[in-house]
């Protein structure tokens, strides 16, 4: 442990400084429309975003229709089996050519004029072609395809700037962190074909955050609900599960607050879990099939490394900046609309190797707290509409990011750590959105 | 139509109406006991008929978690309904079916909601599976298929 500060919100005198004020933000990069306008640029348009995953698209034609920043784009597995993110638009006027969010084709016609091509983007037909002249190639007239992608373990990753560097390089340390998802399936398989939750909110995209804070002011009546269930089921308001919800958010040195930079942050529970893997393999083996994934997943990581893969229960609780988290059993995607509405996908995973039994417990444990008509998610909409009209205040504009500057340490892997509670992720989020917005 | 058929449609009819009456007043107490022992609440997310052991549901309710939700609600921390949405809707287009001892209801509802200064619509169509007690219907099966639910879907924490 190395017990030094974590670097300042902004460099001095760079672009992003004007808006901050040592550990405080200017409240008007939430509200202004000028300033979302250079994010979409600066940010969505510059790095790498998470598009889509590879389970959704398994087989030769099948499509999904995604956003990177606000270019609408095809995600498509080719008749060739490739995956590829082409743009969608049509090269002859530049009207869509996929209107559906999703399913399965081997050509995209653009139904304006009739221009039609495969699934691979290439230009097949133009009616009426005898218009053009000879050397009026078809060959370079296929769908634009998106200058970056990448795929990470499944996961897809695109980006509109060419320049970008590599996806591994952006990750960092928050790759391993993405495989304590994966690797809570025994086959290192993850499905997201459960259907999506889709929200919105009247706020700006950055509340989504990862805020380690809110949980007991915010949620206090979830965890309400989680106490009266575990008493229901095990009994004593004292007992270990009815404590449980609670426990692990009390600023205890095994839970923290991770920034692993570049703005990928995580609430880094998995020690708390670890140190309690005899309860959550006990938990697991009462489990309906609980048994059976035990001795898959010991077969494909060893028993030691499986039982605490298995205490984490798939749950990184991390954020990939600027628009993708996974967190307890879902992946989350960010959508920016403008700087006051946000809409926000949640695609419940499912687990390859694992009974139909245990992934549809995980499906009734998600909508349980998530989803429009969730006792968790909800509640975080309200207060970030609330957050949305307070700022209208601006007489003092000043947001404050600080809590735990004082007691955060820099980490042997050097990521920077502080308590559960502490503002460690806003301030690593804000530090990579500082560098993106302020880059020339 | 017989004239035991015409009551029985009627019947149903009644109870569909005091059901919207009840929860557009957001009378969560009376709701509960509107509920068959054996229950489900449910609304599909991105498809009406969705397999629920493969996809996910915006609600998925047993008894027990029926209790939970409005037990949530009328405390005093559930942040999405502070101020509570103020409910008005229309149920219509009602068919019944006699099948055994079930009684299956078709229907379709409009329903306005005010909550801090914006208004909001929702439509979908409703399954109902009742069945009859001494004490009138109870509901086994309440499955609301949103109009809306492939797409964004905004704080429905009200009893829709």
């Amino acid at each position: 442990m190395v017990t030094q500060q974590a670097e300042p919100l902004s460099a001095p005198g760079s672009w992003a400084s004007q808006f901050i004020r040592g550990d405080e933000v200017n409240s008007e990069i939430y509200t202004s429309p000028e300033i979302f306008e250079r994010e979409v640029q600066k940010i969505f348009h510059a790095t790498w975003n998470y598009v889509a995953h590879e389970s959704e698209i398994p087989n030769q034609g099948d499509f999904v229709t995604r956003v990177i920043g606000r270019q609408p784009v095809v995600v498509v597995r080719g008749d060739d089996g490739v995956c590829r993110i082409l743009m969608n638009r049509c090269r002859h006027r530049g009207a869509l050519i996929c209107e559906v969010q999703r399913g399965n084709q081997s050509h995209f016609r653009c139904f304006y004029h009739g221009w039609t091509y495969d699934n691979s983007g290439k230009l097949v037909h133009i009616p009426k072609d005898d218009a053009y002249p000879p050397d009026f190639d078809l060959e370079s007239r296929g769908l634009t395809p998106a200058p970056r992608v990448e795929i990470y373990r499944g996961f897809i990753f695109g980006s509109v700037n060419p320049a970008v560097g590599s996806l591994r390089e952006f990750l960092g340390l928050a790759a391993a962190k993405m495989d304590l998802m994966i690797d809570a399936s025994p086959t290192g398989e993850l499905f997201l074909d459960a259907g999506i939750h889709k929200s919105q909110y009247r706020g700006n995209w950055k509340f989504v955050g990862m805020d380690g804070y809110h949980p007991p002011v915010v949620h206090q009546s979830a965890f309400e609900i989680f106490k009266r269930k575990a008493v229901a089921e095990h009994g004593g308001e004292d007992s270990a599960a009815a404590q449980a919800p609670r426990k692990t958010m009390n600023d205890s040195p095994l839970a923290v607050s991770r920034d692993l930079g570049g703005g990928h942050v995580m609430l880094d529970v998995v020690p708390h879990r670890i140190s309690e893997k005899e309860h959550h393999l006990a938990s697991m083996r009462r489990q309906k099939d609980g048994e059976a994934y035990i001795a898959a997943m010991t077969a494909a990581y060893g028993a030691e490394r499986a039982s605490e893969l298995i205490a984490i229960g798939g749950d990184p609780h991390l954020g990939v900046f600027p628009n993708l988290q996974l967190i307890n059993q879902h992946v989350r995607v960010t959508v920016p609309i403008a700087a006051d509405r946000t809409e926000v996908y949640l695609y419940p995973v499912r687990l390859g190797g694992i009974s139909d039994a245990m992934n549809e417990k995980r499906l009734r444990k998600h909508e349980e707290f998530y989803g429009a008509a969730g006792m968790g998610q909800p509640d975080d909409t309200e207060i970030f509409e609330r957050n949305t009209d307070g700022l209208q205040a601006t007489v003092n504009p000043w947001v404050d990011l600080s809590r735990g500057r004082n007691r955060e340490y820099v980490d042997s892997d050097g990521s920077i750590v502080g308590k559960i509670s502490d503002e460690v992720t806003q301030r690593g989020q804000m530090r990579e959105w500082s560098r993106l917005m302020s880059a020339s | 139509m017989n004239a035991t058929d015409i009551d029985l449609q009627r019947a149903v009819e009644q109870f569909l109406y005091r059901e919207a009456r009840v929860i557009d007043a957001n009378d969560y107490k009376t709701w509960v006991t509107m509920w068959a022992e054996e229950c489900l609440y449910w609304v599909p997310s991105n498809d009406d008929d969705s397999d629920p052991q493969k996809k996910v549901a915006l609600i998925y309710d047993d008894h027990k978690q029926i209790e939970d939700r409005v037990w949530r609600l009328s405390g005093m921390h559930a942040h999405a309904q502070r101020p509570k949405s103020r409910l008005a809707r229309v149920i219509s287009n009602i068919e019944v079916e006699q099948k055994g001892d079930e009684i299956v209801a078709y229907s379709a509802f409009m329903l306005c909601e005010v909550r801090k200064n914006e208004t909001r619509f929702w439509a979908g169509r409703n399954l109902h599976v009742l069945e009859q007690t001494p004490d009138g219907f109870v509901m086994k099966l309440k499955k609301v298929m949103l109009a809306n639910n492939d797409t964004v879907v905004s704080n429905l924490t009200f009893i829709i």
